[in-house]
């Protein structure tokens, strides 16, 4: 079942003299359950591409369909709705709310939805525990590393329960214990929960945990693979 | 709730910033609220005070008596009139004066004056000025000797008398002849109106009626004390419509300037805190709009993630009220310190007393403010806490969330 369904899409910023055409007719379809990663080099375009699957960059044309609904289509306030609904997001910069701790972090996302405060807790906890940080809780992102701040991105991007997480560059700022570590919790909930993960990201790392690899290049996909079980691939 | 706690917390993330914002606030709530109270407790006093020695809070006159204070035009049966009013709901006391037009005369220098005949008893029950005359100066009526005269400390100066000399008042009789008599200082009074010290002087009724020839139970004028100054104009109007012989007249009718400085200082005070409220309100702004450039990137962020504008709005608020509040209650507090000290030391500037007292107001005064003003004020902090937070908070929501993530 596509979760996510591309045509066409570009995006030109015409803000310089010469227009750039950041993002060039893409079509891709993404399943349920994917580990995607989109790579390429600084300025290919994954960045912008990632920001219109994530509704936060409107396309200059084609369309995004998140089960059947145009992405592009919606207001800006709808959007806002939508992404809280549908969409995690964790950012290269971790953009964790630095006067909240890390459960609160998590609940933030859940109280924007008007859960229930019993079962707001108990996930809250649960997901916590689940990217192993069920004993930092109370702890503010200034008392975490950049791993485990990243960690608790992944719990509240999980939090709202979305269809799909979009994590660009997520690895960009960690060193290599923490990358494993992060990257082990993600695909282990994509295993676990079936959740989809798309990735932008030039790191090799990230490309080889990654179960399909898009590269794209001056905008426009330049090669789509889906790896076998234990297979790699490289980035050019 | 959540918004509230980011907001508090959102606060204290510059420290110095916020304690710059909260001294600004802080200090001009200070600045604002003390010199209003100081000018309120002037007011009040200049209030009290008449009561106190001038007016009571209701007096009843013949119609056209203070067309030229005619001896003629007198209340009658006043006995029976004190006896009813004085048990009319809201009126404490009650007492009965005549009135004359006088000239006093001593051997240095002729002056005109109001003679005041009063019932010392019953005086007391209603003015105060008796306690300006304390066992330094003589006293107010103690003793039974007659034609004896209080006068004020300006009076007595500019006539060159002292207790015991004697002053020799001429005026109308109440057949239209010239009459007079003399009477002996028992007591010297100051009050801070010298004006109004040099006009008045203080007989007893009884001698006074005697000369001026007086029929028993007339006078000229009655005065009520409340319970409650406040209802002053529900009370005399009650009066009138019982006595439509009579006029009745409320403090704020006998003495329309303490009405106007009453209503004049409430609106001072008033336009005095919106004036540096909005001064204030510009540097609030100021100030947000700093925190939302410098946290652009989270701004974007919590767009990002799914947080709608009206929350984005109402956390910008809450944080910019946040903020006024804390000055506000440090404001207040210590405002309220401030007026409760000086409102029992009082304020002296006796080297301006003479301008003062010329004028009815005491060089000592006491700044006194009402519960009801800190609560005004602690609206207004919000109020332009949520004014404040307007331009900035529509900034924020300008923002592109992607744009914005991308910020450094």
């Amino acid at each position: 079942m596509s979760v996510i369904k591309i045509n066409n899409l570009t995006k030109t910023y015409t803000e310089t003299e010469v227009p750039v055409h950041a993002v060039n007719g893409i079509d891709l379809l993404f399943e349920k359950g994917e580990f995607a990663a989109i790579v390429g080099p600084s300025g290919s375009g994954k960045t912008t591409l990632l920001n219109m699957i994530g509704g936060l960059e409107k396309p200059t044309s084609g369309s995004v369909e998140v089960q059947g609904q145009d992405i592009a289509e919606l207001s800006s306030s709808k959007l806002i709705d939508f992404r809280l609904n549908n969409i995690g997001f964790v950012f290269q910069a971790y953009n964790l709310i630095p006067v909240l701790t890390a459960k609160e972090n998590v609940e933030f996302i859940m109280q924007l939805q008007n859960w229930d405060k019993t079962k707001m807790n108990e996930r809250t906890f649960a997901i916590l525990e689940s990217v192993g940080l069920g004993n930092r809780v109370n702890s503010k992102p200034n008392q975490l590393s950049g791993g485990q701040q990243q960690r608790v991105a992944v719990a509240r991007a999980l939090a709202s329960k979305p269809q799909f997480i979009l994590a660009d560059e997520p690895t960009a700022n960690l060193d290599s214990k923490s990358t494993t570590q992060l990257l082990d919790i993600m695909e282990k909930l994509n295993k676990e929960e079936n959740i989809t993960f798309i990735f932008s990201t030039h790191d090799q790392r990230v490309v080889d945990k990654a179960r399909r690899v898009i590269k794209v290049d001056d905008g426009k996909v330049v090669s789509d693979e889906t790896k076998s079980e234990k297979g790699k691939v490289k980035v050019k | 709730m959540m918004l509230l706690k980011i907001a508090w917390r959102n606060i204290w993330r510059s420290k110095t910033r916020s304690a710059v914002v909260i001294f600004a606030i802080t200090s001009g709530l200070v600045g604002g609220l003390f010199s209003s109270a100081w000018m309120n407790g002037m007011a009040k006093q200049r209030v009290i005070n008449t009561f106190s020695y001038e007016t009571a809070h209701i007096q009843l006159h013949h119609p056209n008596f203070a067309d030229n204070f005619d001896v003629k035009r007198t209340i009658s049966l006043t006995d029976k009139k004190l006896n009813d009013i004085s048990k009319m709901e809201g009126v404490k006391a009650v007492t009965s004066r005549l009135i004359v037009s006088a000239m006093a005369a001593t051997a240095n220098k002729n002056m005109g004056v109001t003679i005041v005949g009063i019932y010392p008893k019953t005086e007391k029950e209603v003015f105060g000025l008796y306690k300006n005359v304390d066992s330094t100066t003589g006293d107010f009526f103690i003793s039974k000797k007659k034609n004896s005269i209080v006068v004020s400390k300006a009076l007595a100066k500019e006539l060159k008398v002292k207790i015991k000399s004697k002053i020799i008042l001429t005026f109308q009789d109440f057949n239209g002849e010239i009459t007079g008599a003399a009477f002996k200082v028992i007591g010297i009074f100051k009050t801070d109106n010298s004006p109004w010290d040099k006009t008045h002087v203080f007989v007893k009724d009884t001698d006074l009626r005697k000369v001026v020839e007086i029929p028993k139970g007339q006078s000229h004028e009655i005065d009520i004390l409340l319970d409650d100054y406040e209802q002053a104009s529900f009370i005399s109007t009650d009066l009138q419509s019982k006595y439509p012989e009579l006029l009745s007249e409320d403090w704020s009718e006998i003495q329309p300037y303490l009405s106007f400085i009453t209503e004049y200082m409430d609106m001072m005070m008033t336009i005095f805190i919106i004036i540096i409220l909005s001064a204030l309100g510009f540097g609030i702004v100021n100030t947000m709009l700093m925190v939302i450039l410098e946290r652009t990137k989270e701004l974007g962020m919590l767009m990002g993630i799914g947080m709608n504008k009206k929350r984005i709005f109402l956390m910008i608020m809450f944080e910019t009220i946040l903020l006024a509040l804390v000055g506000a209650f440090l404001g207040e507090f210590i405002s309220m310190l401030l007026i409760n000290h000086y409102g029992k030391v009082g304020i002296n500037i006796s080297s301006l007393a003479e301008g003062m007292e010329s004028v009815g107001y005491s060089a000592i005064s006491y700044p006194v403010l009402e519960t009801y003003r800190y609560m005004q004020i602690t609206v207004l902090v919000i109020l332009t806490g949520i004014f404040a937070s307007i331009y900035p908070a529509v900034k924020a929501l300008k923002l592109n969330p992607a744009d914005a993530i991308r910020t450094l």
